[in-house]
């Protein structure tokens, strides 16, 4: 790390570019609240204003500039006009475009001014040109205060981007950061940088081969742009902080069927390696024929508790997408949104995250309402099957008129949307909605204990059900029984492993045929987001033997309260399933105490485990470095633990700012460890 | 407490454990197969991806039983051969449901969260407690049973080099049943961790057997040695001198207890010992964790080491280097 990193991080660690925000003024004459005004235009003339309220502010030693100074954005409608569009309309989270793949890779390399030459008349095209010259107004703003500032590097290099191609990695690097602060402007919110390694190369490549940059002082730019993605990310909406999309992708088979892993990948997770901040949060793409230096590069990162990479596996999850009707080139393409759902960049308006399917809660219904009349785990497995098929059916028949704020400038960055003059809100090449899927473990650990216990064991139906009802109070030998001598998934246990995956084959038969009401496909997904709080909250005791209360497990991962044989077992169990026909996305997480790398040869060891997941044929795999006991002194004194960093749900966060629910999550796990 | 439990084989409870594993304090007598039955072996742990046993992905499998008393032992149930009630006592609310449970009645102390005199580790206590405190250290596996466990993962041990460790207590202890494992085991790389005390035929078979000894150098000095350890050096010696003849891998590991063995002559001792040796891979530090002391409690017994926990331990690496033997210090 270079001293003028050192001091970039420092100043921004302290938070004292802070001092220059400032709150919205209460009198602020909002001119896009023009009723007559479509809402295109609106969001267009509302960026503008946004980008107009802020004051250049320039860091001592600037590299990679735009900060924001103006934390919250003025809505778009007023309170009555919003609750006439929500009567009528399916509003998604927020009601912005959020969890895409921006295609900023396309508009970087020919220049905002070459897509404004294409403009039109039409309101989309009226909306981007607005928008355009927002960001490249407050851009020469920011370029006459570098050269008040002295600084005419910086100056030049905004005199050129993001309005033209860029020349060189800096000019590529700036362009990024402007083209994304303003996407987070327009009121968009977890879109991501996609492949930023992809993006990035051809300028990095030219500039060390024209002996422009030495290696050292190109690293040393990677490490400014990365600072630059946490200055303001505590503005960016989530449901935690840390929550914010804004991460990257690296590595992966490109669209013409080659590997995409370059220099760049490896110094990403370097730079990442040296800064040790949230963001980007990183995505490995990798496949059976990875090299293990690759893996060891990534854990690395692992090592130092910050939660990512997050691997994802080409080999599962390219024919993944392709069987669900993404192009090939597409599905080879692909990048995450967010967290860990799968997206395709700049041709996709899939919706990732519009509902979750509680596995665990199905199952637990199920069994409530019908173990005694069942017979066999058969005739369970078909009113599950049922109840699955009738989810899925419900909560898409509660998703219906759409309404999505639109996004005019975010457009730019899709194919078709400017040629169409259809804004991205409406629909691009792919319209698909993805489902997550809570809870499978428990729910497979629940069938595998019913099977064993009342199908094939000595325990009465109704002996089990009184059981719960009881939340086992009274029955300590049987709750004994269920939660530590019967089936558990994550135990290389074929008896349960077998559940989980025909629980996802249910869902993926669930949802396969069914399409949404803009044409797209149902995408079956093993996440969880926050769910895992929401249907657990929702639960009793189950007749896994878990008691109420006990979160369920986040994501693709064993139930919380179980005795685990270890990691390899792990391994194995999760990736059993042919993840291919659930592919919306959902990681396998793995927690690891820190002190497994108290030795280097460990750094081999956890590569070589997660190499054996991807050639097993698993899809996700994310790997967590806690140490328990500094969490639990966390909570009792944050002011020493600002750093700490930990993996929540599909996002890595600082301990100290999440919710204690949150916090309380990620220390049981921590119990589980290896 | 580890996240591994006792796995129990299907169909198989903890039971007593065979005879022949009863327990001596003279050397690590192996046990016999009686009347052509399968031996039994005790095990108080599996623990897989154990990163510090060896090369390579690996499973540990802790047997139960050590004849030594090593004062900063942190593994209090492995030095019991038997199966035996382990407590978490910390956590415990008094609740009372253990003593109910328990089939000895009115010989429970009362205040529950202990073992009742006479515990004859049946395990009925166990499920009684909501908590999840109380279980039973060491199960009972068949060798055929154990080698199934350990082979099911061969596929990964031999991937990447790894494969199977056999730690304790003292597994020697149990030699005959490891050995009836190591027969079992479908080709995967095997080593052990063991004090070095048994007889010197059981630790030729060990060298024979093994694709890597791990075994301790605890205290040079002899009669240190026996304060500090309960038992007789000359064995161990003994064996770290064929070890440093012979052919087979091996690494010399030094527990580093402050103000018992860290001293220069200490590690001198260690550099004359495997100086020269062809087939030495390092020599492991260990230094003192303050841990250790941990699980004393849940076993009903009291860690009282003799020598002072919180001073630094200190090493002499120069020796080594000047020597040049390599080593590694686990820090």
């Amino acid at each position: 790390m270079t001293e003028r990193i050192r001091a970039l991080m420092h100043f921004q660690w302290e938070r004292l570019h802070h001092a220059a925000r400032i709150a919205l003024p209460e009198d602020l004459e909002l001119t896009y609240r023009d009723r007559s005004l479509p809402d295109t235009l609106r969001t267009a003339l509302r960026l503008k204003q946004a980008l107009e309220m802020e004051t250049p502010y320039l860091f001592d030693n600037e590299i990679i500039a735009f900060t924001r100074t103006v934390p919250n954005l003025p809505r778009i409608f007023d309170d009555a006009e919003w609750a006439a569009i929500t009567e009528g309309h399916f509003i998604h989270e927020l009601g912005n475009v959020s969890n895409l793949s921006p295609d900023y890779a396309s508009v970087i390399s020919v220049g905002l001014l070459a897509w404004r030459e294409k403009l039109g008349e039409g309101e989309l095209h009226r909306a981007m040109r607005i928008s355009i010259d927002a960001v490249l107004k407050l851009t020469a703003r920011y370029a006459a205060a570098a050269r008040a500032k002295g600084d005419e590097a910086l100056a030049e290099v905004l005199d050129r981007v993001p309005a033209l191609p860029p020349r060189t990695f800096r000019e590529a690097l700036q362009s990024l950061r402007i083209l994304h602060y303003a996407m987070w402007c327009e009121g968009d919110y977890h879109n991501t940088m996609g492949r930023f390694d992809q993006t990035m190369i051809p300028y990095l490549r030219a500039d060390l081969e024209a002996g422009r940059e030495t290696e050292e002082s190109a690293f040393e730019l990677l490490e400014a742009f990365f600072l630059a993605c946490n200055r303001d990310s505590d503005l960016y909406p989530g449901m935690q902080q840390g929550d914010n999309g804004q991460s990257i992708v690296l590595g992966g088979m490109l669209p013409d069927g080659t590997d995409g892993f370059n220099l760049l990948s490896k110094w990403c997770l370097k730079a990442s390696a040296e800064l040790r901040l949230i963001d980007p949060k990183i995505n490995l793409r990798v496949n059976k024929d990875t090299p293990l230096e690759v893996y060891e590069l990534g854990t690395q990162l692992t090592k130092l508790g910050l939660g990512f990479p997050q691997y994802e596996n080409d080999d599962v999850a390219i024919p993944g997408l392709e069987a669900l009707g993404y192009d090939t080139e597409d599905a080879r393409n692909y990048a995450m949104a967010a967290c860990w759902e799968f997206i395709i960049p700049g041709r996709a308006m899939d919706i990732v995250n519009i509902g979750a399917l509680p596995f665990a809660n199905i199952v637990d219904r199920v069994l409530r309402e019908h173990l005694t009349a069942c017979r066999s785990l058969e005739e369970v497995k078909a009113l599950v099957r049922e109840a699955i098929f009738a989810d899925v059916r419900k909560t898409l028949a509660e998703r219906r008129n759409l309404y999505v704020i639109p996004s005019p400038y975010l457009s730019l960055f899709f194919d078709g949307c400017l040629e169409s003059g259809r804004d991205i809100s409406l629909g691009c090449k792919y319209n698909n909605w993805g489902l997550h899927g809570t809870g499978v473990a428990p729910a497979a650990d629940m069938l595998a204990a019913v099977d064993q216990e009342v199908f094939h064991g000595d325990t009465a139906p109704e002996a089990l059900l009184r059981a719960m009802a009881d939340n086992f109070v009274g029955h300590d030998a049987l709750r004994d029984q269920l939660k530590y001598h019967c089936p558990k998934a994550g135990n290389d246990d074929d008896r349960v492993d077998g559940l989980v995956g025909w629980l996802l084959d249910t869902f993926a038969d669930a949802v396969e045929g069914l399409h949404n009401e803009r044409g797209g496909i149902i995408r079956a997904g093993t996440g969880s987001a926050m769910f895992y709080i929401f249907h657990a909250n929702e639960l009793g005791a189950t007749a896994d033997g878990r008691e109420a209360g006990v979160p369920l497990p986040a994501n693709y991962a064993p139930s919380l309260n179980i005795r685990l044989n270890g990691p390899v077992s792990l391994i194995k169990s999760f990736s059993k399933p042919d993840l291919r026909r659930t592919i919306n996305g959902g990681p396998l997480t793995i927690e690891f105490s820190d002190s497994v790398f108290s030795q280097e040869e460990s750094i081999t060891k956890v590569a070589q485990l997660v190499r054996l997941f991807v050639q097993r044929g698993g899809h996700q795999l994310q790997l967590n470095t806690v140490n328990r006991e500094r969490m639990l002194d966390a909570q009792k004194h944050p002011e020493n633990y600002r750093n700490l960093i930990v993996r929540v749900w599909g996002w890595s966060g600082y301990f100290v700012e999440l919710d204690k629910c949150y916090q309380d999550h990620i220390i049981r796990r921590a119990e589980l460890l290896v | 407490m580890s996240n591994a439990s006792p796995l129990q084989p299907k169909g198989q409870a903890a039971t007593a454990p065979h005879e022949s594993c009863g327990f001596q304090r003279g050397l690590a007598a192996p046990a016999q197969a009686r009347n052509g039955a399968t031996a039994v072996g005790i095990v108080f742990d599996i623990k897989e991806f154990a990163v510090f046993d060896g090369p390579g992905i690996r499973t540990t499998v802790f047997m139960k039983g050590c004849p030594l008393r090593c004062q900063w032992c942190h593994n209090p149930e492995g030095l019991s051969p038997k199966p035996q009630l382990m407590v978490s006592t910390a956590a415990c609310v008094h609740c009372g449901a253990c003593e109910r449970a328990c089939p000895l009645g009115a010989e429970v102390p009362t205040g529950g969260c202990w073992q009742p005199k006479g515990c004859t580790a049946c395990g009925a206590c166990v499920p009684a407690c909501r908590g999840g405190f109380r279980k039973i250290a060491g199960t009972a596996w068949t060798a055929e049973d154990l080698a199934a466990r350990l082979n099911k993962d061969a596929d990964v041990f031999r991937a990447t080099g790894g494969g199977v460790t056999f730690s304790g207590g003292e597994p020697l202890l149990q030699w005959d049943f490891v050995s009836g494992v190591l027969d079992r085991l479908a080709g995967v790389h095997t080593a052990v961790e063991t004090s070095g005390f048994t007889t010197d035929a059981v630790f030729a078979q060990v060298m024979e057997k093994l694709d890597l000894v791990m075994m301790d150098w605890k205290v040079s000095d002899p009669e240190a040695h026996r304060r500090y350890t309960g038992v007789d050096q000359a064995p161990i010696r003994r064996h770290a001198r064929m070890l440093a003849a012979g052919d087979t891998p091996f690494i010399l590991r030094m527990p580093i207890i402050p103000g018992v063995n860290d001293e220069r002559e200490h590690f001198e001792t260690v550099a004359e010992l495997v100086k020269g040796a062809k087939s030495l891979v390092r020599v492991d530090v260990l230094p003192y964790q303050r841990a250790a002391g941990a699980k004393y409690d849940m076993v009903g017994r009291t860690y009282a080491p003799e020598f002072d926990e919180a001073a630094a331990p200190k090493y002499f690496l120069d020796v080594f280097e000047r020597e040049g033997i390599p080593c590694q210090v686990f820090r």
